[in-house]
């Protein structure tokens, strides 16, 4: 039993062949039997189901997909690298410029051991917090890269 | 919307929601195609093949030529490769006459078998012409030749499909 998708439906292609008879000097000089042929030709519906093919064949290339997203993430994710650490330099000269004054301040209130102890535990603790922003840098620039979602695509007919 | 096109710039960065989308616009007038051009024999592996291509070509595919005619230039091209490979199946015994004697003979003649008769730049021109009605400009560029040689293609396809008929119409009385 044919269902819905199969497209068994006859085409009707006469004006093509009457179109083409027009403007083809051969079959001016020689004419053809265009209604029989068009007959002949219209009698061979096609028994497929596209839709249930394109379905499995995106199932069966999904791997493939997934190949190309990942290489193609990489330079992107490179790029992004490179961009965020263009302004580290800075942050981190601030940082310690902010750094030797709290150590500076602190240490005219406690004894200078525990006031570097202070001090590089909360140094320590921003080395922490760069290097946790870092590492997510290549998950946000790889999610970034897949925003082409279905609503882009929605407009069907 | 996005043009088919752009779709293949997406696909090339791995997009599924953009190969989705061009199989739906497009599972319908590839899949027809390579069922005539094979009658109907493997269409399922060729139609994978080709969007396998796409998929794996896309990166390289020149967004300033159309989609649609690079698809069916690939297809083509598998087609070619099939009809290389794979044995033609028996063509001699074209149906003589409908099963039913009431039914014309026209009607009982078997178009797909008719089609593997021709040989193959034949054929293509056939079914690009005339079952997907492309313009004369599109098929040649999809065959790669210049659109006299369509034309032409067309008048002797056309012929030779005419007295393949009459040869048929003739065993048949």
């Amino acid at each position: 039993m044919k269902t819905p998708e199969q497209d068994t439906r006859p085409v009707d292609g006469r004006d093509r062949l009457a179109a083409h008879a027009a403007d083809c000097e051969a079959c001016q000089a020689s004419p053809l039997p265009l209604e029989q042929l068009a007959a002949r030709l219209n009698a061979s519906p096609v028994h497929i189901d596209a839709t249930a093919l394109s379905r499995r064949v995106l199932l069966q290339l999904q791997p493939e997909l997934e190949h190309l997203a990942l290489a193609a993430s990489w330079p992107r994710m490179l790029r992004g690298l490179l961009l965020s650490l263009l302004p580290l330099p800075l942050v981190v000269a601030v940082d310690a410029y902010f750094l030797s004054l709290v150590y500076g301040l602190v240490s005219a209130l406690v004894p200078a051991a525990l006031a570097a102890y202070l001090v590089l535990s909360y140094g320590a603790v921003l080395v922490l917090l760069f290097a946790m922003t870092y590492a997510a840098i290549p998950l946000l620039v790889m999610h970034g890269g897949r925003r082409l979602t279905p609503t882009h695509l929605s407009v069907v007919p | 919307m996005a043009t088919d096109e752009e779709l293949v710039g997406h696909i090339a960065h791995g997009d599924h929601a953009a190969l989705r989308e061009l199989l739906r616009r497009y599972e319908r007038p590839l899949s027809h195609f390579l069922y005539r051009s094979t009658a109907g024999r493997d269409v399922e592996d060729l139609y994978q093949e080709t969007w396998l291509r796409v998929l794996r070509h896309a990166a390289r595919f020149d967004a300033t030529k159309r989609f649609s005619t690079w698809l069916f230039q690939i297809a083509i091209n598998l087609c070619r490769d099939w009809h290389r490979r794979v044995p033609p199946e028996p063509t001699d015994a074209l149906p003589d006459a409908a099963p039913d004697p009431a039914a014309r003979i026209d009607d009982a003649i078997d178009a797909q078998r008719l089609l593997a008769r021709l040989s193959e730049p034949h054929r293509e021109v056939v079914i690009l012409r005339y079952y997907h009605d492309l313009s004369e400009e599109e098929t040649a560029r999809i065959l790669d030749c210049p659109k006299g040689t369509v034309k032409s293609r067309l008048h002797h396809a056309l012929a030779q499909l005419a007295a393949l008929g009459r040869r048929t119409a003739k065993n048949s009385s």
